[in-house]
């Protein structure tokens, strides 16, 4: 029940913030268009690489652009969904919060859920440009739904634990912008390039891997259910972690006392 | 001419405040030097040996990279992008309208003061950076390291002023940001992936000719193989676009504040 109640608030927080956007119809359509034509550039980069090397690593041009599909659409996921969390720094630093601790869900959800970027629809409509590009079979697109969501869920929950360190100090940020970048360029580039202890940091604590390569590699070109169900739980881990630093973190949060309301 | 100068410094030493922001973008550069030398050492094949991809080998390559990285994170073009398009969208500018500078070069001037301190933290490290991984320039004298700061100066004002007036459609239209994505995009592409000479033989001279290698290409490649023909012509470049891109941000806000004027600010 408290999953089917937590999914009807994303939802409408979701068509809310749509709502909002779309008063500025030219700039919505805009930025979308715009978010697809800015990814497809990176092509031509894979194209000209490829023409260098027949394939880094066993990786093709296919299944680099694979990559690229995943990382988009998974970060278009969490910034069409979940675009609110990039505002916890402001929050915390400017006791912004006290509008949402008198909310009856959960305070992290509401954070989440209260702002929607426009230009991640773009992204993982570029997700599915680009299966149509490689020539997927039919149900890769299908696949990707679900693939999109979980990776979306990784991005932001890495996102969200390690920016709960601004709930104890200063400029707390930092470390969660470093880890954002790493896990958004390193992904989108085939594993075969990074040595052993890089690659043990990208299956744990900058799950880089788990956001583009163990799906582009168990789910789509040699499926193997164990790492298809060991991503199912590091994602469950990563936002279960979540929830457990941010409500922890919040015990430290000192009110701004700030006069504000939600509309 | 003082008063812009003065603006520059106010911005260079609010910037100064924010350290950790700086160390942080540092933290991001290094790992993504780190990925483009993993990637073209794997291209080059194991540790590059001597061969040559279109007169580049795997060390010139990387220093290439190195330098289009570092112009890249000194400039945030979106931020630019977006105090111009903050101020318009909001009405603020009515307020600077009737201060004793020109907005255009007030932002400008502004924008780029902050992105010098950030070159502060940037260049040193991209140069330990290359000296730890691939160790020194073939042929590079000491004496080239101060045209090559001249030119970096130069690409770093150059990308603020075409972002700027990118900043300046916010006039005309609700959201720039997407144009710069796209510009930028340009700028990675023809610039920071890739020098001219990847490209094929017919599209060389657009490239060369493009703003794109005013502001990347040009001085990236006075890192990789310098030579004073090269820095003449990367100057040359520089200054050309420079003066046309302010030109263009000059015309573009005298006929955008009227539309200001237009709407009641």
């Amino acid at each position: 029940m408290a999953v089917k109640n937590n999914l009807k608030m994303i939802f409408d927080y979701f068509k809310l913030n749509l709502k909002k956007e779309w008063k500025y119809k030219s700039s919505f359509i805009m930025q979308i268009i715009m978010m697809i034509l800015n990814d497809l550039f990176f092509i031509i980069q894979w194209v000209i690489i490829f023409q260098l090397v027949d394939n880094i690593g066993g990786y093709g041009f296919d299944e680099t652009m694979l990559l690229w599909a995943i990382s988009a659409g998974g970060f278009g996921f969490a910034h069409t969904f979940f675009a609110g969390a990039k505002n916890i720094k402001e929050f915390v630093y400017e006791g912004k919060l006290d509008v949402y601790l008198t909310q009856p869900k959960s305070i992290l959800l509401n954070v989440c859920c209260s702002a929607t970027d426009v230009s991640g629809i773009g992204d993982i409509l570029y997700a599915f440009v680009v299966l149509a590009i490689i020539g997927a079979p039919w149900y890769w697109y299908l696949i990707m739904i679900p693939i999109i969501i979980m990776t979306g869920l990784i991005y932001m929950s890495v996102y969200v634990v390690y920016v709960s360190l601004c709930f104890y100090i200063n400029h707390g940020d930092a470390v969660a912008k470093s880890v954002e970048g790493t896990i958004n360029k390193a992904g989108n580039y085939p594993p075969a390039i990074f040595n052993t202890i890089v690659k043990g940091l990208f299956f744990t604590l900058i799950p880089t891997f788990f956001y583009t390569f163990v799906p582009a590699q168990y789910f789509f070109l040699t499926p193997n259910i164990w790492w298809i169900l060991g991503t199912v739980g590091v994602t469950i881990v990563w936002v279960m972690l979540a929830f457990v630093c941010f409500n922890k973190g919040l015990r430290k949060y000192n009110s701004g006392n700030l006069m504000g309301g939600r509309l | 001419m003082s008063k812009y100068l003065s603006i520059y410094r106010t911005s260079f030493r609010q910037e100064s405040k924010t350290l950790t922001n700086s160390i942080t973008s540092v933290v991001s550069f290094v790992v993504i030097i780190y990925i483009f030398q993993q990637l073209w050492q794997f291209i080059y094949g194991g540790n590059g040996g001597g061969t040559l991809i279109n007169g580049y080998s795997v060390n010139m390559m990387i220093w290439y990279m190195i330098m289009a990285e570092i112009l890249m994170y000194a400039v945030n073009a979106r931020s630019i992008t977006r105090a111009f398009g903050n101020d318009i969208k909001s009405g603020k500018i009515a307020y600077q309208l009737n201060k004793p500078y020109n907005y255009f070069a007030y932002q400008v001037c502004s924008q780029a003061g902050a992105f010098m301190w950030k070159l502060i933290f940037l260049v040193p490290t991209g140069i330990i950076i290359g000296l730890v991984l691939l160790g020194p320039i073939k042929n590079f004298s000491f004496i080239y390291m101060l045209p090559i700061l001249v030119s970096l100066l130069l690409a770093v004002l150059l990308t603020c002023i075409i972002y700027g007036a990118v900043g300046l459609l916010t006039f005309w239209i609700e959201e720039a940001t997407p144009f710069t994505w796209i510009i930028q995009k340009f700028q990675m592409l023809f610039g920071l992936f890739f020098p001219p000479e990847f490209f094929p033989t017919w599209m060389q001279p657009i490239i060369e000719y493009s703003p794109v290698y005013a502001m990347m290409s040009g001085p990236c490649k006075l890192l990789a193989n310098f030579s004073w023909e090269l820095f003449l012509k990367v100057s040359v470049s520089q200054i050309a676009y420079i003066t046309l891109f302010v030109i263009i941000g000059a015309i573009l806000y005298k006929i955008g504040t009227k539309k200001v004027n237009v709407h009641g600010g």
